[in-house]
């Protein structure tokens, strides 16, 4: 499915309450990454920030999925323009 | 070609992500008749249960929820070796049953790949799907049936609709029994790359080669794990560490993968995933924007800062109200049952070795151990309620930030604050937390926070040595009579409270930094949608949980208490005096050994004595003072309270009393802080399975507790000069 997309890439925890996203990358270590994705984060994914912070809280079809994120991964999103 | 003689019983396994509703397809597939155990030398749950129809008898196995095969975490390992035919109790496989959350298929079906590549017969159970259709979500479960070439049965499992087909089905998959040769088929499917499936090829031919590592074959589905599995368990349980020779092969394989750019692990979800789009392809139409649910709206309210804390900290309360109040009438009917039992022993038998054992040893330990049930039952019935609501991943999210601080996640919370009503159950409840460093974090500062079994000791010597006044009043500050509730008993108990805590956080933070330091794998967890609980769940969680603490807590604290008597009543001599008798017995004995040790922190033999026979349970300690400091000869002292008695308690041979404040306290801040408590060592020795960690949880806790009381007693004595 494709998406009007803007081409501005931010972390994941820029992303404001509300707003949805498609993840572009997720950079890490190998192993968290691949945990991440087995949980269904994984680029080309839409999410919506359900509740910000650290941990964060977002909407993955329909699902909640809390995250904390650290220096060690980061999720890149790109926010979909509303 | 190994014989097919039929099986009596076939062996069914059930698998799928968590919260989709996999234990309760499971009871109602089983209902009463299942079993619930351990896995030989881990601490995964093990769930069996056994069910018969079509003239067959099967039985099924509930396997732990999980999100991949991916065997990095105890659950994962356990689930792999049970697929793989590996684990040592649990018969091969016949048949596995995958059920999925049709409001979750994307996610759901990535561990159905892997399943569907061990190439047994295998069944995809769909539940919830009236959920998938409140969100807009539809789905061609026909067209899923042809695109993965499996059966697919749509179920209900809350309403147990869908079983009776599921049932069909199974038997159908199970007529023809499984051949251990098609266990060991080389082609079952799979998505991943031919230049992957050529390295595990070769990978399989070299396991089974003339120099194998198993005395039957290794099959493709084994290898492929083995490959992909970069944390190195398979290989070591495998292949053992050996010579190295299986690491370099294995790392050679995947340096070559990485330069035909299918770099480990990465390759297998892009795989994974772009099989399941091409399998969903044409079956799942989701809507363009999901529309906000009634799971969105309470979450609005119960994840916010405000709100969300308060209902919060509304529920702690009430569970606190629940443990202590309420549990309280049905505590209180234990000890006099107690009483009257230990009683009419003592009308009926005569004196003697018998009666004493029976009285004090068996009956005072078992008393000791039942009296803790209700309050066990009560927290573990209000556990099972707020994790089958899925209110339970709210409070870990809530007090993530603040545990996080500590090193630790907010998985570690709901372990932690039922440690409060007893150590046991929260150091049960650490199997919630995946990662092995949190989970042995918190299961060794689990036991320094405050249980209900401190509460005996610390009422009697606050009662007794602190004086009942306001705080104010005793510092002669103004405001005394506007703060007249802030007493210095209410201050002492809340300050025993703190210094656990405390003591607590300063632990886990010491942990997480030395002895078990480590990288941190990320903390996500999954928010499910609230429920109302099932009353089912909660009492069979209930009776499940309360039975194992009974088993493994119970025999150990009654074996211990036992042992105790037989130190405080032989060597007996019936000439003596009771006090002369308690002096000259192993107990007395080793208390006078020890005096020398103790004296420093205020004591005198007979306290050292109450201490060490409180090794079973800190709450011993004032039943066993209260025989120490007995007067036989002063009739009125027998009605005497407590707390009089206990003041009127002189050093041997001198006028000067034993117990003054400093004395008290420290005898509360030693039992603020020791593992004087066989229930937990015996609970940390089964969810770590080992002795090396509850031995280390004993002596860093004495020690803490010897220096505290040391500290105590010493500046105590100093500031009252």
């Amino acid at each position: 499915m494709k998406y009007p997309r803007t081409t501005k890439v931010i972390p994941l925890r820029q992303l404001p309450p509300g707003e949805s996203a498609v993840i572009a990358r997720v950079l890490g270590h190998p192993d968290h990454v691949h945990r991440l994705e087995e949980f269904g984060l994984r680029g080309g994914i839409k999410i919506e920030m359900f509740r910000a912070g650290n941990p964060c809280i977002v909407r993955l079809a329909g699902n909640k999925i809390c995250l904390r994120a650290d220096d060690l991964l980061h999720v890149l999103v790109e926010p979909i323009a509303a | 070609m190994p014989t097919t003689t039929e099986k009596q019983t076939i062996t069914v396994a059930l698998i799928g992500n968590p919260n989709t509703g996999k234990s309760t397809l499971f009871s109602g597939l089983v209902g009463v008749h299942q079993h619930v155990g351990n896995y030989p030398g881990v601490t995964v749950e093990k769930k069996t249960g056994q069910l018969v129809f079509a003239g067959r008898r099967f039985e099924l196995i509930d396997l732990p929820g999980l999100y991949s095969l991916a065997a990095r975490s105890r659950d994962e390992m356990v689930v792999v070796d049970v697929l793989l035919g590996r684990q040592r109790d649990v018969a091969a496989v016949d048949a596995i049953v995958c059920i999925v959350d049709a409001s979750n298929l994307r996610r759901n079906m990535y561990l159905i790949s892997q399943v569907l590549e061990l190439g047994l017969p295998t069944v995809l159970a769909v539940n919830m799907l009236d959920v998938a259709e409140n969100r807009g979500i539809r789905l061609d479960l026909a067209c899923l049936e042809r695109q993965l070439g499996i059966p697919v049965v749509p179920i209900q499992a809350n309403r147990r609709t869908g079983l009776s087909e599921l049932k069909t089905v199974i038997a159908r998959l199970t007529a023809v029994p499984t051949t251990d040769s098609a266990r060991l088929a080389p082609s079952s499917v799979t998505p991943l790359p031919e230049c992957f499936e050529r390295e595990a090829a070769q990978l399989e031919a070299d396991l089974n080669d003339g120099e194998s590592v198993a005395n039957h074959w290794l099959p493709r589905s084994l290898a492929r794990r083995l490959l992909l599995d970069a944390s190195g368990y398979l290989q070591e349980t495998l292949l053992g560490s050996g010579d190295g020779r299986w690491k370099q092969r294995l790392q050679a394989a995947r340096e070559r993968l990485a330069a035909a750019d299918c770099p480990i692990p990465a390759i297998e979800t892009s795989a994974r995933y772009a099989w399941v789009q091409q399998v969903l392809n044409g079956v799942i139409v989701e809507p363009s924007r999901y529309k906000t649910t009634v799971t969105d709206r309470i979450d609005r309210v119960l994840t916010g800062r405000f709100w969300g804390t308060l209902v919060f900290a509304a529920v702690m309360l009430l569970m606190f109200q629940l443990v202590f109040v309420w549990a309280g009438p049905a505590t209180e009917l234990i000890q006099a049952g107690t009483e009257a039992t230990g009683e009419w022993i003592s009308a009926h038998i005569a004196e003697g070795a018998l009666r004493s054992l029976l009285v004090d040893g068996i009956v005072g330990g078992v008393g000791g151990i039942l009296q803790f049930l209700p309050q066990i039952f009560v927290l573990f019935a209000f556990l099972a309620v707020l994790e089958d609501c899925g209110y339970m991943a709210r409070t870990a999210y809530l007090m993530d930030h603040l545990l996080v601080r500590v090193g630790l996640s907010g998985k570690s919370f709901i372990p932690l604050l039922s440690s409060f009503a007893c150590a046991v159950p929260g150091v049960m409840a650490t199997r919630v937390i995946e990662n092995e460093r949190d989970r042995l974090t918190t299961i060794l500062v689990a036991p320094l926070l405050t249980c209900s079994a401190r509460l005996p000791i610390y009422t009697l010597l606050i009662s007794a040595f602190i004086p009942d006044m306001g705080f104010f009043a005793w510092l002669n500050l103004p405001g005394a009579s506007l703060f007249w509730w802030i007493t210095l008993q209410g201050l002492t108990l809340a300050g025993l409270y703190l210094l656990g805590i405390v003591a607590a956080v300063a632990f886990a933070m010491l942990f997480k930094r030395t002895l078990l330091r480590g990288q941190t794998p990320p903390f996500v967890m999954e928010l499910p949608s609230y429920k109302w609980p099932s009353l089912r769940t909660v009492v069979f969680r209930m009776a499940e949980r309360g039975w194992l603490f009974l088993r493994c807590a119970g025999t150990l604290i009654l074996a211990v208490s036992i042992l105790v008597w037989a130190a405080l009543y032989y060597p007996h001599d019936s000439s003596l005096s009771h006090q002369e008798q308690q002096r000259q017995s192993f107990l007395g004995q080793a208390g006078q050994l020890i005096e020398p040790a103790v004296k420093p922190l205020g004591w005198d033999w007979r306290i050292g004595c109450a201490v060490l026979a409180s090794l079973p349970a800190r709450e011993i300690v004032v039943a066993t003072m209260g025989v120490m400091y007995h007067m036989d000869d002063d009739a009125e002292a027998g009605d005497e309270r407590w707390s009089e008695r206990l003041r009127t308690v002189t050093w041997d041979g001198t006028k000067r009393p034993v117990f003054s404040v400093p004395v008290a306290l420290s005898i509360m801040v030693f039992f603020a802080l020791c593992a004087q408590c066989a229930g937990t060592l015996a609970v940390i020795r089964r969810e770590t399975n080992s002795w090396r960690w509850p031995a280390f949880t004993f002596t860093y806790m004495t020690a803490l507790a010897y220096v505290a009381a040391f500290v105590t007693y010493q500046v105590g004595t100093w500031l009252s000069c």
